[in-house]
């Protein structure tokens, strides 16, 4: 596997992978979950005696599916090194700590014209600056992945409309989110008159703002969420 | 990982999983639950688990929890490498005890993943091929789902048109063109001898004659064998068949269409109430990459948003009613008569053009197309004089759309029915012209005696009239065809050909369609793009601005638009029997349109200001073509019905019916036997049942169909009841929160104080469902009951048999605990509400001080309950804090007329004891009666739990978890609290429970009220053994001086509180029997503070009314 073994260790892409695919990889890994009662009375019953039953069938993931699934990994890995030729090292078994600048990450066709771009990176930068690590990057479009749960999606989505993070979605960033997505066309009275029908719609707890349960509650009920919160790369 | 479980609904089923673990390992999340969220407890826990690692009941826990971990670590919402991390320990640590996946479960999951990706590229691909999708998506992108519904509605009736097409094609078209006789062998298929020279004269083309007329085109090109070709193809049959199956078919989809758009706007319909919020959060497509599509997304975000803010305007507006009336009737007057005059007019032109006919032999280009022209002007202009007028009636912009489409579509049916009237009028006319003629040749005569037989019989009556009013000019045919000696031959053939009225017709309506077509692309390019370049370009140099004042540029206005479609496949229907090679023709004429419309919208039109979502209307629009449908299909089946098929052309000449054919291949073809079935099948003696039948099928299904109906809008009903529910309990537990926040300033040094006012505050959302039991002293007549329930093992199993969780009166429970355990040392030991435990049956009589103070507050509600003696107090933290002493309910029946049941089996479970004695009681009759906590199935035991988890929320101040809504449960557990009344044992069996799981939920959330000292004993509580009773008692002393600060502060509070709760429980079940004045004077005496006498007196007083008006 020549050259794409050099980027990441197996460890790192199984560990990836597994990341990224778990519920379809692990679905089967207990062996015991079926018949718990049962199983739970042996199992305590061998433990006790014995330290930990050896593994005895064979490795988690064969090396060739390895390779197989976690291609997109190593997509993203190229993605996120073409975008920084010169900081972004091809090696990265030793899990270097690289950041790429937001204004790099921006440029991305996929988020080019997003209105929400810097918001998205800010989101899923740690440093909350929107300098994005490797990890970051990837944890980015795993959550904006079609695979990824409602749930998920919903808790990123809350964090990226809540521009100034406070936790809730208040006027103000129903404003931004607003003047953002309509390029600043609609005039002023109209913004407030929206702004104010979505808390109206969706604040149940009165506040005047949306706290994440009636962000989720509304957004959970959407149709095209899932469908429009994703970005293919 | 409660938490994370429970902040998932929709994973119910790794919840039950969940549970079993949490109740095995809560003690270890328990140490790190304060931490408050998960990421953070998560990794504690697993450093505290490994350290657990002796017990292998949790090792096998463990195991289970890190594979849950491992498959749900993408839901979480950690950075990736805190996951990385995460997963890594995870997996480290199943590794090491458990087995690893085999090989073929790796190659399994590489398939399915292979297979998924597979399948969306077949799904990308097929969408690919979806024609004109592309196009569509950038119109509705630019101007809303509005017009894109009518591009959308155009394709569809492409696809209608399509299969009609093949149909007609392939059964009708091809086998006439490769086995039937050729063009020319027999004289319906050879052009007559005189128009030869003009066959091809564009003139003779323009107007479907010539070659065209002869041909496959229409219905009298067709020829009569029963059977053509060498497999004996029975054309004419097939004819009919195919006729037929149009309409069919047509009826089919359109009504399988409809049926699955009314089911998905019955699934869409519950969902209205977050326009706003969707249009903002959920419109930016995040896949857009290219600036177009964003560019067109922004707008139509803006489009969508505007249309969104419009209707809410609307909403608003309001009118004085008697102008709005009187404008409205005035605007139907000038609808009706405008309808009634393009009727007329249409009727008067076909009428004119018969005379033209007549009276000319040459025909001018505008006479020869003047009926299809002026229907066609009729349809183009009367939509904008309907539009006008509905400006007057200033209805919402919705249902304007709805009236204009209906006159609309009033209006094209009034023309195509005069002008298909008034053509079998012309067709009728035409006959008799025939007749009037064979005064002049014989061999007309000969030829149109069966014509005229056929017509004496079917249409008498019409014959007659004909006569009389075309009289005059029977007499100038008669000069004319003198005249025209010359061609008397030519003429006769003419009248000949003439006859084939079924060709005439498909003429007629062929014609129509493509002067309609014209009319169309005319209109397109002159209304649309001619204006718009004018706007466009002379705006600088005009005196207004053209944009915006008077021509402004055109809107494509998507009622007419559509109409105009459904108007156009109603020609196609009308005219398919007769035109075969119609629905081609139409075929062509749609993509035309298609790409006309969509390169007319996107370049010189603007979007419509009151553009309304299609969704809803799209059924409307169907049903506009379903009665379209029908009302087209009349006059085909009319004609074929009434008509005699012409007898010279034509697949069916010589037959008397249209329809004879079927029975006559019947008769022919079919064996005797199917012949005398369809005998039979066809008689009244079956058909007559089977309509009868049919009625009943239809009035069955109508009646369930309003019952279902009926159902679904109380299953709304009930919905919103629980929606608005919803709101109301997340609006108190921010309250509840709120006020805990205040109080935690106090919660150092007035713990207790906290703590009470808490529960009472908490209880407040409860309402509803909440019971109020009011305990007034002991008396003679009473009995109180204390019940205590040891926890211990218990615990696991009551909670894993609480899934189906339900909010509950935990609240309201929680502050009667509390208050119970403090009235506790008066004397009322715990026994369960059958087993008693009655040491001094002469219990009844005494009246002890202790027992009378706490109870009179207790009336009330909450917080006088502290003013127990110092005697008890060190009982009463017991009672709360040591988990064996778990619950003791004090109830109270005064009515006399109960009293003898109390009075009877009270007794002997009492024991009076010394505030001291109590102390060592309680632990052991928890003991005791711990077996009875078997009847926790009692359906109690949800509301409290859930009861605690809001609670646990609120404290955690996690936001994980969405409140259910609970109304329902509320609605229940009122009518159990009721029948508490009559039987004491079983409700309180169920309180008891719910204490129980309260005292155990309890544990850790409820440390802030409880403090310091006493959580620690209660984590101690939670041991599967029965906390040692050393832990109670130390904790009492700690907490004994708190609870006497208490009293003073929250005494007002708690009473405000209480009085509250009982006002609002009105309606609700009150257990509130209140004991005699006496008594109560009598105890008030020996109350040390004269401050919570007064509030006993006033509770008395307050429990009478509520007496009077509940019990």
């Amino acid at each position: 596997m020549g050259n794409k073994q050099t980027i990441f260790t197996d460890e790192q892409l199984d560990a990836y992978q597994s990341e990224h695919d778990c519920p379809q990889v692990l679905g089967g890994f207990g062996r015991v979950p079926d018949g718990q009662p049962r199983a739970l009375n042996e199992l305590v019953g061998f433990i006790q005696s014995t330290p930990p039953p050896p593994s005895t069938s064979p490795i988690l993931v064969t090396p060739a599916s390895t390779a197989l699934l976690s291609v997109s990994h190593l997509k993203l890995h190229g993605r996120y090194h073409e975008m920084a030729p010169h900081i972004v090292p091809m090696d990265y078994t030793n899990e270097p700590d690289v950041r790429i600048p937001i204004q790099l990450i921006t440029n991305m066709p996929e988020l080019k014209e997003n209105p929400f771009k810097e918001q998205i990176v800010k989101t899923f930068s740690e440093d909350g600056a929107g300098n994005l690590s490797f990890n970051d990057f990837v944890d980015m479009f795993s959550v904006l992945s079609e695979m990824a749960p409602r749930e998920l999606k919903a808790i990123y989505a809350f964090k990226i409309y809540d521009f100034n993070t406070d936790n809730f979605i208040c006027k103000s960033d129903l404003e931004k989110t607003l003047n953002k997505l309509t390029r600043e066309e609609l005039a002023p009275e109209e913004v407030t008159l929206v702004c104010e029908k979505v808390i109206e719609e969706a604040d149940l707890d009165g506040d005047g703002k949306l706290n994440y349960p009636d962000f989720e509650n509304m957004i959970g009920r959407a149709p095209d969420f899932l469908s429009t919160f994703h970005i293919r790369i | 990982m409660t938490e994370t479980a429970n902040s998932k609904p929709s994973k119910a089923s790794q919840r039950m999983k969940n549970i079993r673990k949490n109740s095995i390992n809560r003690r270890i999340y328990s140490a790190v639950y304060e931490e408050h969220e998960n990421s953070n407890s998560e990794d504690d826990e697993q450093e505290g688990e490994k350290a657990d690692y002796k017990d292998p009941e949790e090792i096998f826990q463990n195991i289970q929890i890190q594979k849950e971990m491992i498959s749900s670590i993408r839901c979480r919402p950690w950075p990736m490498g805190q996951k990385l991390k995460v997963l890594r320990q995870a997996k480290e640590i199943v590794l090491k005890y458990e087995g690893r996946l085999t090989r073929t479960r790796g190659y399994q999951a590489a398939g399915a993943e292979m297979w998924k990706k597979f399948g969306r590229l077949v799904y990308n691909i097929t969408v690919l091929f979806i024609p004109w999708e592309m196009r569509i998506k950038k119109i509705e992108s630019h101007f809303g789902s509005g017009v894109a519904s009518y591009f959308i509605f155009l394709r569809w009736m492409f696809g209608i048109n399509i299969v009609l097409t093949v149909m007609t094609g392939a059964f009708v078209i091809l086998p006439e063109l490769l086995a039937g006789a050729p063009f020319g062998s027999v004289p319906s298929k050879t052009i007559p001898a005189g128009y030869v020279a003009s066959a091809q004269d564009l003139d003779t083309i323009w107007s479907l004659g010539g070659y065209l007329q002869y041909s496959v085109m229409f219905y009298g090109y067709y020829g009569n064998e029963r059977k053509i070709g060498r497999a004996g193809y029975r054309l004419p049959l097939a004819y009919f068949m195919v006729g037929m199956a149009v309409f069919a078919y047509s009826f089919i989809i359109l009504l399988r269409k409809m049926a699955k758009n009314s089911r998905l706007s019955m699934a869409s319909a519950s969902d209205e109430n977050y326009t706003f919020c969707w249009k903002i959060f959920c419109a930016w497509d995040y896949l857009i990459g290219n600036p177009e599509a964003a560019e067109s997304k922004t707008a139509a975000v803006i489009n969508s948003i505007r249309e969104a803010i419009l209707e809410e305007q609307v909403k608003k507006k309001d009118r004085s009613l008697a102008v709005i009336i009187s404008l409205r009737i005035l605007a139907n007057i000038l609808v009706l008569l405008s309808l009634a005059g393009s009727i007329y007019i249409i009727y008067f032109v076909v009428d004119r053009s018969q005379e033209l006919e007549r009276t000319k032999v040459e025909l001018t280009l505008w006479e020869k197309n003047e009926v299809s022209v002026v229907v066609s002007l009729i349809t183009m202009i009367a939509p904008s004089v309907f539009e006008l007028v509905a400006q007057l009636e200033m209805l919402h912009p919705r249902t304007t759309l709805r009236f204009q489409l209906a006159r609309v579509l009033v209006l094209y049916l009034g023309n195509l029915y005069s002008l298909i009237i008034a053509l079998l009028d012309k067709v009728n006319s035409m006959s008799m012209a025939d007749n009037s003629n064979d005064t002049g040749t014989s061999f007309l005569a000969t030829r149109a005696l069966p014509e005229e037989e056929s017509l004496s019989t079917i249409v008498p009556e019409i014959r007659l009239r004909r006569n009389s009013s075309f009289s005059p000019e029977e007499n100038k045919t008669k000069p004319l065809t003198k005249f025209n000696r010359t061609a008397l031959f030519d003429y006769n053939i003419l009248s000949q050909q003439d006859q084939c009225w079924e060709t005439y017709v498909g003429q007629e309506m062929l014609k129509l369609s493509i002067i309609d077509m014209l009319f169309t692309v005319g209109s397109i390019l002159l209304i649309d793009f001619i204006r718009g370049l004018f706007v466009r370009f002379l705006s600088d140099c005009w005196c207004w601005d053209l944009e915006t004042k008077f021509p402004e540029y055109g809107e494509f206005k998507i009622a007419e638009n559509v109409l105009h479609l459904i108007y156009n496949q109603g020609m196609i229907w009308m005219g398919a029997f007769f035109s075969p090679c119609l629905p081609a023709f139409n075929v062509l004429k749609l993509i035309g349109l298609m790409y006309l419309r969509s390169w007319a919208v996107l370049t010189c039109n603007v979007p419509h200001q009151q553009v309304f979502r299609a969704s809803r209307s799209n059924n409307f629009y169907l049903a506009m073509t379903l009665f379209m449908l029908f009302l087209c299909m009349l006059p085909t089946v009319f004609a074929i019905a009434r008509y005699r098929p012409s007898p010279t052309c034509g697949p069916f000449s010589g037959q008397d019916k249209i329809y004879d054919i079927v029975s006559e291949t019947i008769v022919n073809d079919f064996p005797v036997w199917f012949n005398t079935v369809m005998g039979y099948v066809t008689s009244p003696v079956v058909a007559l049942p089977a309509l009868l039948l049919l009625f009943m099928l239809i009035y069955y299904l109508q009646s369930i169909a309003r019952s279902l109906k009926f159902t679904n809008n109380q299953l709304r009903m009930q919905l919103q009841v629980e929606r608005t529910e919803d709101k109301k309990k997340v609006f108190q537990m921010a309250v509840a929160r709120f006020q805990h926040l205040e109080d935690g300033d106090k919660k150092i040094e007035h713990e207790s104080d906290a703590t009470s006012q808490e529960s009472s505050l908490q209880s407040s959302p409860r309402r509803n469902g909440s019971v109020t039991n009011f305990d007034s002293p002991l008396s003679a007549e009473s009995h109180i009951q204390s019940i205590s329930q040891q926890v211990a093992h218990a615990v696991d199993v009551t909670r894993s048999a609480n899934l189906p969780q339900n909010p509950a009166a935990a609240p309201a429970q929680k502050h009667r605990r509390d208050h119970v355990f403090q009235r506790n040392p008066g004397g009322l030991q715990g026994a369960t509400s059958g087993h008693f435990r009655g040491k001094l049956p002469s219990s009844r009589g005494t009246r002890l001080p202790e027992d009378i103070r706490p109870d009179a507050p207790f009336r009330k509600c909450v917080r006088p309950l502290h003013y127990s003696p110092p005697g008890g107090v060190p009982q009463m933290i017991l009672g709360r804090r040591v988990h064996t002493a778990r619950y003791i309910l004090v109830n109270e029946r005064e009515p006399r007329k109960r009293l003898m049941r109390p009075a009877t089996r009270v007794p002997k479970h009492y024991k009076v004891d010394e505030s001291r004695g109590v102390v060592e009681m309680l632990p052991r009759n928890l003991k005791r009666y711990a077996v009875h906590s078997a009847h926790r199935t009692n359906p109690q035991l949800h509301f409290s739990e859930e009861e605690e988890e809001d609670e646990e929320e609120l404290e955690q101040g996690t936001f994980s978890r969405s409140p259910r809504p609970h109304s329902l449960s509320d609605l229940h557990q009122p009518t159990r609290f009721y029948i508490g009344d009559s039987k004491d044992s079983r409700i309180l069996i169920g309180k008891d429970l719910a204490q129980i799981q309260y005292e155990y939920e309890d544990s850790e959330p409820l440390q802030d009220h409880v403090g310091p000292g006493s959580s620690h004993a209660q984590r101690n509580s939670k041991g599967p053994l029965p906390a040692t009773q050393s832990g109670g008692a130390h904790i009492k002393w700690k907490t004994k001086h708190k609870t006497d600060q208490s009293l003073t502060e929250s005494d007002s509070v708690s009473i405000a509180s209480s009085s509250d709760q009982q006002n609002s429980s009105t309606d609700q079940y009150i257990q509130v029997i209140h004991s005699k004045d006496k008594y109560l004077k009598s105890s008030n005496e020996k109350i040390s503070r004269t401050k919570s006498r007064a509030s006993i007196e006033l509770n008395v007083a307050e429990a009478n009314d509520l007496i009077c008006s509940n019990v």
